[in-house]
């Protein structure tokens, strides 16, 4: 029987794999992915609560919001990678290094 | 439909920006010559109508629950409107496409848009009352902060600084989410004061290192919007790459709204008004890792600043530095710490953007952020001078300066709970803040160089801009008791359902 429990789990391990993209990859869009498991473990755990624990819709409708949310999240930051591979004929971060300091 | 109408009518200031902004993107789809001239009307026409609007409502002293609890209004929010929407205005008013280099020549319609939706963002976020508010809300004031700073498209560093910016600000908001939708599982409710009222009744002794979690989770989030160590590596890249007015907006708005829903989170939600003093709810001891952030934030911020040749990135760390005494607000966890947070946001919002402004005229004229091109400007520009050093002077906290008294308040209500540590700390924080200040002054005024150069020919608005900001640095002194005064009547917490 698949309770609260696995969903918890699989989200947390959603989370560990974003965070762990976040932290390695050099690639603009892997890091956007890394980014969207991130959003997504938290979607995942938002509609698990809401059927097992908290007995509302709140955490769906909180869900589908985050969705959106992170569709024009993605929308901005790809115009931006785009710009950045114009400019500098990359997409690696590593690349991006004049401002420091 | 009655709660809705009802709504509605404490919901002016926000209507009044979202009408301003719908009539900028239909003026800006129509061309001819006095577009611009238009555009930038309607943005302050529609900014001072909501200003018009915050003050009414503060005078009111409304407190109830709007949109279903979405959203709040009480004196705490409405100040901190007054304060978000003033930024905003006194941004449009004293930076223009005409004395910024960098956005000299750019289409106009598009940025004033989205200064317009920055400030209804920071207005929603301010005024959150709900966790899915609250997370709308710091996705707005991010994604439309991200686009302000891509603005000089061709522009490699404002490229780069947009791309760091959306990467950092993408993954804390993201990690503040998952702290979020345990806060959900753990409440059962996205109410923030359903949240409070679970959080007061007592928790369970295994879900304590939850709650302790999701606060970690969530400062990811808010530490981000104000720039506090170690959620702050975009910040003086961001302020650098960005165009300078921009860079005055961003370190200002998300800043204070970041404060305010800051305030309102760990104030309204993690603790409990106890018989006049607050008191932690659930016994979750915030105060003294916020007191880290702080202590942390304070000291790397002017610790970095000490070697900055860019005056860009010099302000950068010493915002990021501010936050870290405004944090000092919120940690005291008192009715005198909002009111020091809230009197400290009013000065460093004149301080910070009259040295922004001093930036971007130099910028102007000779083409330079660089430090080492600020020599002779005692003799070239006088009045750009003695503003600079009012900006400063304010910034560090020297008498009499509204900066100082912004200080006294939040390091009188760090005392006052006896936290002397802290605010000794604070106080080494002023000392190195005042000798990189001090040095900028004396770069400008006896440093040799730039002999050669002529005299910069500041147009008259800008004139008139550095001397109303120099003079707000100083003149509130003389009727500060209804500053006070109006501090004190904002000290209302609503969080009702």
């Amino acid at each position: 029987m698949i309770g609260l429990q696995h969903y918890l789990v699989v989200a947390a391990a959603l989370f560990a794999l974003g965070v762990l993209g976040l932290l390695t990859r050099r690639n603009a869009v892997h890091v956007l992915m890394s980014i969207e498991l991130i959003l997504n473990s938290a979607n995942v755990n938002l509609v698990a609560f809401s059927r097992y624990a908290a007995g509302n819709l709140g955490g769906q409708v909180f869900a589908v919001f985050v969705i959106v949310v992170a569709a024009s999240e993605v929308a901005v930051a790809l115009a931006i990678v785009l710009t950045l591979y114009r400019l500098r004929r990359t997409p690696n971060l590593d690349d991006a290094d004049i401002l420091k300091g | 439909m009655d709660e809705l109408t009802r709504s509605l009518a404490w919901f002016r200031p926000e209507l009044a920006l979202v009408v301003g902004l719908v009539l900028v993107v239909v003026a800006d789809s129509f061309g001819g010559a006095s577009r611009n001239f238009v555009m930038r009307l309607l943005t302050t026409g529609a900014l001072a109508a909501a200003l018009g609007f915050a003050l009414q409502l503060q005078a009111e002293g409304a407190k109830a629950a709007l949109f279903s609890g979405m959203l709040v209004i009480d004196p705490l929010s409405a100040a901190f409107k007054l304060v978000l929407i003033a930024a905003g205005l006194l941004t449009v008013l004293a930076f223009s496409f005409r004395n910024s280099r960098e956005l000299h020549g750019l289409g106009q319609g598009e940025l004033f848009a989205l200064v317009l939706a920055l400030v209804l963002s920071c207005l929603l976020l301010a005024a959150s009352n709900d966790i899915v508010m609250l997370y709308l809300a710091l996705e707005m004031v991010s994604i439309t902060s991200y686009v302000m700073v891509a603005y000089l498209k061709g522009d490699r560093m404002s490229n780069e600084a947009s791309l760091k910016y959306v990467l950092f600000g993408a993954a804390s908001t993201g990690t503040m989410l998952y702290g979020l939708s345990l806060l959900y599982g753990l409440a059962g409710t996205t109410s923030m004061p359903g949240i409070q009222e679970y959080l007061a009744g007592g928790i369970p002794d295994q879900n304590r290192f939850a709650v302790y979690a999701v606060t970690l989770l969530v400062l990811a989030g808010f530490g981000f919007k104000i720039a506090a160590v170690p959620f702050h590596f975009w910040c003086p890249d961001v302020y650098q790459g960005a165009a300078t007015p921009v860079t005055a907006l961003l370190s200002v708005l998300p800043k204070a709204a970041g404060l305010a829903i800051t305030l309102r989170f760990f104030y309204g939600t993690l603790s409990v008004p106890e018989s006049g003093a607050w008191d932690l709810a659930g016994s979750i001891h915030w105060t003294a890792l916020l007191m880290l952030i702080s202590v942390l934030t304070m000291t790397l911020g002017n610790v970095a600043a000490l070697t900055q040749t860019n005056m860009k990135r010099l302000l950068a760390y010493s915002s990021i530095a501010h936050a870290g005494f405004l944090l000092m607000g919120i940690v005291a966890l008192s009715e005198n710490g909002a009111r020091g947070l809230l009197v400290y946001l009013a000065a460093y919002l004149v301080m910070n953007l009259g040295a922004f402004l001093v930036v971007t005229l130099v910028h102007l004229h000779d083409g330079s952020f660089d430090l080492r091109d600020y020599p002779g400007l005692y003799r070239r520009a006088p009045l750009l001078t003695l503003a600079m050093a009012f900006f400063l002077l304010s910034l560090v906290g020297i008498p009499p300066f509204v900066g100082f008294l912004a200080k006294l308040y939040v390091f009188a209500a760090v005392i006052e709970k006896g936290m002397g540590l802290y605010a000794t700390i604070a106080a080494l924080n002023v000392a190195i803040a005042a000798y990189y200040s001090f040095k900028v002054l004396k770069v400008m005024t006896i440093d040799p160089g730039n002999e050669d150069k002529p005299a910069l020919k500041l147009a008259l608005a800008d004139q008139v801009w550095l001397a109303a900001f120099a003079l707000a640095n100083l003149v509130p002194l003389l009727f500060w008791d209804r500053i006070e005064g109006w501090a004190r009547g904002a000290l209302v917490l609503y969080a009702g359902g």
